[in-house]
């Protein structure tokens, strides 16, 4: 009888590896990625490293709340450092099927501007993060195939749909199988020479959700990279829809800014 | 002691010959190690300051060498037109392919980013083609993005529309030579109409090495072969003349493997050994052969006519040959290393073909068959056509000896008046012919851009008071605090490095930390904000405001096509976050509305670049000057014009200000050269002096003997400045050689001259002798040495025409002095020096 169970058992389990389609191991990363409960807020600290060691920082707090899972969601960034960029803002309102929309403020120059947003593949202030590796590469910008996988990972290369709107020609990724978090991104020019990588170094469980607490982004060209910590993340906080609206730029919420 | 050297010769010749062919075939076998240098940086030692100084600067700002590539469209609408696009987008992505290429780095119309206003109150970073725009709309829209950002206009595109560049950095300067052809063959490939041009330092330098290094197998060989047949001519016995050509052979040959095997690099300069080396091995041979000649007949032993003929020129040729290296060991006394190890490798050259000739010539010709010498018997060489006309010159200058004085003093006059206008000025380009394609890329380029030359004017900031403000008021926080700064405090991290270390530290500290800690824990990360923004000179709206007056200083010299700074950086973003309209083209009004604006920039698609203009903690930065020529000259003038300008409206008192970039590196070694090369040949003059004096036992002989030189150094840098030659490197070199030679040809006469008249006494009769072989074999030598190096002429290489060129006047010109002044001035002075 437990004989009987067990190969049940078996049978079922690989039913259901073989019903983690592509789409769907896809989606779980996207999610375990950027969707972790309905709200969150976390410190970050950024360190950009250049070849000659020679370091920048940049310290700022990170606000999101989802519209749906998976779908449309805001994002409130809110610098403390260096000091001179001090209560810089940008807000970001994610759309799944449009174009971003951004918004900037510089309080040096009390200036509210909006930032067109048709390419999301530049510098995030300066450091080797894109606006898109912050925010989430939308899912359905790519092909995806996964090559292999194995006890703990997918192995999964992905091409533009659009090759002219990238500067990679793809992108590999390695998901973890129980987190579903991409641990390795590793990016490929023209000619098929990988010069981006993106490394998730420290996972830490917050609140049941597996939290990238430290990251990393490789530039193989120049030989820098950014480092990424974060610190008291916190998610289901309950923050209102109006923490997201332009009025934030020049009052961000200060309840959400510091960690509980 | 000469006489046993020439009983040793005659008993061992063929230790002689197993010797030298010994010697010869040890330093060949090192030639094959050569490493050739074309780097106009190596003219100054590794640790000299300005040097070390471009080089801390170009580390400091990411600065790499660049290939400069053009594109040039001469018809009515210029490069603005889709095939010209699409062409200049293809070749800057194959490009950058290159291997050795900095792709990230690489600036072309594809490459950069441009900000624009994307609708009301929105702006938008984007690559500023990405694609090759065909429509007219879309190429309007380009050609007003460009013009818009400061940085591009004129450097990207040419102000007249006619010309596009890539400008292309790579890893290793000497790459550039490969590089470059590889952007030719993509150039090649592509579609269109449009005159590509390269250029750039890198591959000039590159190309010429690799020039330099066809020429070295080329000239010099060439130069060989030419004085081959001159020795035939005059000696028509083909055994004969094969002495003198391997004397010279094995000393090139012995001194090129010892400086190759010793680890040298073959500078421009030291490629020119073969052929300095070469006419001055064979001018002891022809003094010993032609003595020989005149003194053999066939009844004569040989051995005695030897014998003779070496007891008269040996001391001659000893102080010939010591007082020529002088000449060249005179270069080590400049700050050049390349000029010194020139020196040093020919001086010792000169040395050793003196031994060589003295051992192998008399060996060489002890060995020959009789019958081998037989044809010289018929060669009555005195009464050829050139002694006929030396014969006149002697009787001609003896005669008329006030007229040929007053003459040669005239001469002097005008030369020192022309070496007053001497135009002191190199440039690397100007190696090449006018019509290499790398000047004509430069000429081209630079007519229709601001300048293809760099150089980096660099603020810095002293920090000095800044650092012990900060430690004087971390003293006094918490203990474990100023303990740990203390501790810090003499690691080798630069100050702002240690500052962004000890927040992190503090920022984990305060994690658990309470109560009094905490309070101090938050002052102490108050204090490095503030210091970190005390430090950040160049983010202070004032400074930008220098900045940007400098550059206005920089445009009215006239001499700048074009200067771009961290202040344009920020001008050209803060104007576009206003609306883009032209007034907001301005520095923000404080520091944090700086920061900000820059943040903003490093926003976009190469937050790289502005580190190309300041570093991370903001305390230095450079203005990058494009000049439209990459003369000394020019260079000199722009640096002396800002010496003014600073002097008058100096900076805030915490910032220095000083040059980098290689066109200013030129002129430091132009410079540097240009003082030693009166140094060293000052030194030469009077040691040469003292010892001809010594040799003579007469200081009257000794001035005399100093005459034809003295005379024909002022002649050739006379004729350089009438002639508006810039005084470069090669011409600086050749006052070594002329010191060398001409002293050369005065000994010969004035030691042979007083040897005559001291047998017969009777002046007269002493000139008549004197214009039979002694001035004869002058005359031959001066003619070998000129035509010899005729080859040179044909060179591509503007160094090596110069030296063909002036090598043959100075030769001229030595000769004409002596056989015409020295007995002139003998016969006005007879009383006084024949007694």
């Amino acid at each position: 009888m437990n004989k009987i169970l067990n190969i049940l058992m078996l049978l079922l389990t690989v039913m259901v590896s073989q019903a983690a389609t592509i789409d769907h191991i896809i989606s779980q990363a996207n999610l375990a990625s950027f969707y972790a409960g309905d709200d969150g807020r976390s410190d970050a600290r950024m360190i950009i490293v250049d070849n000659k060691d020679n370091k920048q920082m940049r310290q700022f707090v990170i606000l999101r709340k989802d519209l749906t899972e998976g779908g449309d969601q805001n994002f409130l960034v809110v610098f403390s450092r260096p000091s001179d960029v001090k209560d810089t803002v940008f807000l970001v309102h994610k759309k799944v099927d449009d174009e971003d929309h951004r918004w900037l403020y510089l309080p040096a120059l009390d200036l509210e501007k909006r930032i067109s947003s048709s390419d999301n593949r530049t510098s995030f202030v300066g450091s080797d993060f894109f606006y898109e590796d912050v925010s989430g590469r939308n899912p359905q910008a790519d092909l995806h195939e996964l090559l292999k996988q194995d006890d703990a990972f997918y192995y999964i290369k992905s091409s533009p749909k659009d090759p002219n709107a990238v500067e990679f020609k793809y992108y590999t990724m390695q998901i973890d199988k129980q987190t579903h978090l991409p641990m390795v991104v590793e990016y490929f020019d023209q000619s098929e020479a990988i010069y981006r990588r993106v490394e998730v170094v420290e996972v830490v469980d917050v609140q049941g959700h597996p939290t990238v607490m430290k990251s990393k982004v490789s530039n193989l060209k120049t030989g820098g990279y950014t480092l990424m910590e974060f610190r008291r993340p916190a998610y289901d906080l309950g923050m209102e829809d109006d923490v997201f609206t332009v009025r934030s730029l020049r009052n961000p919420p200060k309840n959400w800014l510091s960690g509980q | 002691m000469q006489e046993k050297i020439v009983n040793y010769i005659f008993n061992h010749p063929k230790v002689i010959f197993g010797g030298v062919l010994l010697l010869s075939l040890i330093t060949a076998a090192m030639l094959p190690m050569i490493k050739i240098d074309t780097d106009p940086e190596n003219m100054l030692p590794v640790d000299q300051v300005e040097r070390q100084f471009h080089n801390q600067i170009k580390a400091d700002f990411n600065l790499h060498d660049m290939i400069v590539v053009g594109a040039v469209n001469q018809s009515p609408e210029g490069i603005y037109n889709p095939k010209s696009l699409q062409a200049l987008l293809t070749v800057a992505t194959q490009t950058a392919q290159i291997e050795g290429v900095i792709d990230y780095d690489l600036m072309a119309l594809s490459h950069v980013d441009n900000i624009k206003q994307a609708g009301p109150g929105s702006i938008q970073f984007e690559w500023l083609m990405k694609q090759a725009p065909s429509s007219q709309v879309d190429i309007e829209q380009l050609q007003q993005a460009v013009d818009r950002l400061p940085l591009l206009k004129n450097t990207l595109v040419s102000s007249d529309y006619k010309a596009s560049s890539i400008y292309v950095p790579i890893a290793d300067k000497n790459q550039s030579h490969r590089i470059s052809l590889e952007i030719q063959a993509i150039i090649d490939s592509v579609d269109s109409d449009d005159d590509y041009h390269i250029t750039g330092l890198p591959v000039a330098e590159d190309t010429f090495g690799y020039q330099m290094f066809v020429q070295m197998g080329i000239s010099a060989p060439m130069a060989g072969l030419m004085i081959f047949l001159l020795l035939w001519y005059f000696f028509k016995n083909l055994k004969f003349i094969a002495a003198p050509m391997i004397v010279a052979m094995a000393t090139v040959i012995m001194i090129m493997g010892a400086m190759i095997g010793m680890g040298y690099t073959v500078h421009i300069m030291s490629s020119m050994i073969a052929i300095f080396l070469m006419p001055i091995a064979v001018v002891d041979s022809i003094h010993i052969m032609s003595e020989f000649v005149e003194k053999y007949q066939a009844e004569s032993d040989r051995e005695s006519v030897i014998r003779a003929v070496i007891a008269d020129l040996f001391k001659p040729m000893l102080f010939t040959s010591i007082t020529s290296a002088v000449g060249f060991f005179s270069l080590m006394l400049t700050p050049i290393p390349p000029v010194q190890i020139f020196g040093a490798f020919v001086g010792a050259g000169i040395l050793l073909a003196f031994v060589l000739t003295i051992v192998f010539i008399p060996a060489y010709l002890v060995t020959l068959k009789k019958e081998s010498l037989d044809s010289l018997r018929k060669l009555h060489h005195s009464k050829s056509k050139l002694s006929g006309w030396v014969k006149g010159m002697g009787q001609f200058s003896v005669k008329q000896h006030k007229s040929v004085i007053v003459f040669f003093l005239s001469v002097f006059a005008v030369s020192i008046w022309g070496v007053l206008q001497i135009q002191i000025n190199d440039n690397p380009v100007r190696w090449f012919k006018t019509d290499h394609p790398i000047r004509v890329a430069d000429k081209v380029l630079n007519e229709h851009f601001a300048g293809t030359y760099d150089a980096y004017l660099v603020l810095q900031a002293d920090t000095a008071a800044i650092e012990s403000s900060f430690f004087a008021d971390a003293s006094v926080l918490a203990p474990l605090i100023s303990s740990h700064v203390e501790e810090a405090k003499n690691s080798d991290m630069d100050f702002a490095q240690q500052l962004n270390e000890w927040l992190y530290w503090a920022e984990d500290q305060l994690f658990d930390a309470q109560d009094q800690l905490a309070d101090d824990l938050e002052q102490f990360i108050a204090l490095i904000d503030q210091t970190n923004i005390q430090l950040a000179a160049f983010k202070s709206p004032d400074n930008l405001a220098y900045v940007a007056q400098l550059q206005s200083a920089l445009q009215q010299s006239g001499l700048v096509g074009k200067s771009n700074s961290l202040t344009d950086v920020v001008k050209t973003v803060n104007r576009e976050l206003r609306g883009g309209a032209a007034v907001a083209f301005d520095i923000p009004d404080s520091q944090a509305g700086v920061a900000q604006a820059l943040l903003q920039y490093q926003s976009s698609h190469r937050p790289h670049d502005l580190w190309h203009f300041v570093t991370k903690d903001y305390t230095s930065t450079v203005v990058w000057v494009q000049l439209k020529s990459g003369d000394n000259q020019d260079m000199s003038a722009v640096v002396d014009y800002m010496a003014e300008h600073i002097a008058n409206k100096p900076p805030n008192q915490l910032i220095s200000i000083h040059w980098a970039g290689k066109t200013y590196l030129n002129k430091v070694w132009q410079e540097e050269m240009v003082a030693g090369m009166g140094m060293s040949l000052i030194s030469a003059f009077v040691v040469v002096f003292l010892m001809m004096v010594l040799l003579f036992r007469s200081v009257l002989f000794g001035l005399l003997a100093m005459l034809p030189l003295t005379l024909t150094i002022a002649f050739i840098y006379g004729l350089i400045g009438w002639l508006g030659k810039d005084y470069d490197m090669p011409i600086a070199v050749l006052s070594a050689l002329t010191l060398g030679l001409s002293v050369d040809f005065a000994i010969h006469f004035l030691q042979r001259a007083r040897d005559i008249y001291a047998e017969n006494q009777d002046f007269n009769l002493t000139m008549q002798m004197m214009f039979e072989e002694p001035a004869a074999a002058i005359s031959k030598n001066a003619v070998v040495i000129a035509i010899g190096f005729t080859p040179l002429l044909f060179a591509p290489l503007m160094p090596y025409i110069t030296v063909g060129f002036f090598l043959a006047t100075i030769m001229a010109v030595s000769a004409m002095v002596t056989l015409l002044m020295l007995p002139a001035m003998l016969r006005a002075l007879k009383t006084h020096v024949m007694k």
